[in-house]
């Protein structure tokens, strides 16, 4: 394989000195075989600048802690092939997330919020008894509940959503797929009058536009597009009802 | 929890406005079908023409139609205009992000959000004309066409079904109904057969002899 030489142009800001207004540097890299985003970006911190910042944990799409823009579109450094990019690639950080500095944002709070907001836990009134057996599910539902929960809280689905980035409380893809979630969850006893409250709003299954862009670019290719369907038409249901 | 969102949290009046906006979308997208074929008609001669124009005057078809289309060519606007980035910041943010994207979807909105605000004047004035000069008739149109609101119509067909085609279209995908990239493909055909045919309606309009 004919090796390349890559530029990088990486948006350079750091929140704690906002007199130095963003800009763009950019790194030549030695392309290598099977190389991928994140391992360019880590040869960069190693040899060019040991200041930039850029998060990842498992570097195998696990954690979905290195979603970047790379050329513009939401994905994670470290599943994306550089062979598969031109010569010149930009990085910058998602959007609607706070920006820590240079690619690194804050997920964490955004997913943790969503969770308290969303009550993303089992709500059941049954006392739990240690000795007895659990309840069977059926093996059709246990595999719809694992569809969504394959959600890896990267939040590209959030960054590439039109909603998303100009309507700040709005729940996005992953929000509304944890939902779906806990809707099908025999477990969950929350009744569709709860549900309608948590989620039959703007900031939930009314705010989205249908624009798809999160279901063209999660990552972990969960299928948004029906688990928001199949929210939507769950609240067009209970509203005529509740 | 902010006062203001404790107070008006009432999630029924988005939900209803949910369902108007399906309602009054789908609605204008069958109307605006009906309404083209309707006007075609004139490919098949001014007699077949006038013979339908004056078939549904006297079932006062056209009346009722006219008023529902005024109703829901504006309930349509409030309903789904309520998502019309209108803030200068969130046009820039949404100009912004769809250029980074290039995300044919995400484009297809942003255009449908232009075209329905050339549309709401358009559409307006044709509406308009169309009323003040009522009974319809296949002679007085093509005088109309022929004086000069040819180009008009030139630029009000493509637009307007561009906008119904890809508001129906996000429809499907918001609800679910159909798998999204067939329906997809199936109203990009509908839509450019429905503006080829609109064309030579006002080709045939062009042809018409006016006395
Ligand atoms: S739904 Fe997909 S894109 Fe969104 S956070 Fe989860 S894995 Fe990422
Ligand atoms: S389909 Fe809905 S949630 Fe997904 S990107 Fe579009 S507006 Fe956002
Ligand atoms: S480093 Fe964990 S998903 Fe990329």
């Amino acid at each position: 394989m004919s090796n390349r030489t890559l530029t990088f142009n990486i948006f350079r800001f750091d929140p704690y000195r906002p007199e130095v207004a963003p800009y763009m540097q950019s790194f030549s890299v030695e392309e290598l075989d099977g190389m991928t985003v994140f391992v360019a970006l880590n040869k960069i911190r190693e040899t060019e600048d040991t200041a930039i910042k850029f998060d990842f944990v498992c570097r195998a799409s696990i954690c979905g802690s290195c979603a970047m823009l790379i050329n513009g579109r939401p994905q994670l450094a470290c599943k994306t092939l550089t062979r598969n990019l031109p010569k010149k690639i930009t990085l910058m950080p998602l959007p609607v997330f706070k920006l820590i500095g240079d690619l690194s944002v804050d997920t964490g709070a955004w997913f943790r919020h969503l969770s308290l907001k969303t009550k993303s836990w089992i709500h059941t009134d049954k006392a739990f008894d240690p000795q007895v057996l659990e309840e069977r599910m059926d093996n059709q539902t246990a595999l719809d509940i694992y569809e969504a929960e394959r959600c890896i809280e990267c939040g590209c689905c959030i960054a590439s959503c039109a909603t998303a980035n100009i309507m700040e409380d709005f729940w996005g893809a992953a929000g509304i797929n944890r939902v779906a979630r806990f809707m099908i969850d025999p477990r969950d006893g929350r009744s569709g009058k709860e549900y309608f409250e948590v989620i039959g709003s703007e900031q939930g299954a009314f705010g989205c536009m249908g624009l798809m862009a999160c279901d063209d670019l999660c990552p972990m290719e969960l299928p948004l597009q029906m688990q928001l369907a199949f929210v939507r038409r769950k609240m067009l249901g209970l509203g005529f009802k509740v | 929890m902010k006062l203001q969102h404790l107070l008006t949290k009432d999630s029924k009046t988005e939900f209803y406005y949910e369902v108007l906006e399906l309602i009054a979308g789908l609605f204008l997208v069958v109307f605006l079908t009906l309404h083209i074929l309707f006007v075609s008609t004139i490919i098949l001669g001014p007699d077949v023409f006038d013979a339908l124009a004056q078939g549904m005057d006297a079932y006062h078809l056209g009346t009722i139609f006219k008023s529902l289309v005024i109703v829901a060519f504006f309930a349509h606007f409030i309903v789904a205009g309520r998502r019309i980035p209108t803030r200068v910041r969130e046009q820039g943010i949404v100009w912004r992000h769809a250029k980074l994207l290039r995300h044919p979807n995400t484009w297809a909105w942003v255009f449908q959000v232009i075209t329905g605000m050339a549309i709401l004047v358009l559409g307006a004035i044709h509406i308009w004309v169309v009323f003040t000069n009522s009974p319809t008739g296949a002679m007085g149109s093509a005088m109309r066409v022929q004086a000069g609101y040819l180009w008009f119509y030139i630029a009000l067909i493509p637009l307007s079904f561009y906008h119904a085609g890809v508001g129906l279209y996000r429809q499907f995908v918001k609800w679910g109904w159909f798998p999204r990239k067939p329906v997809g493909y199936i109203i990009i055909v509908i839509t450019l057969t429905i503006i080829a045919i609109g064309s030579v309606a006002l080709w045939a309009f062009m042809q018409l002899e006016v006395s």
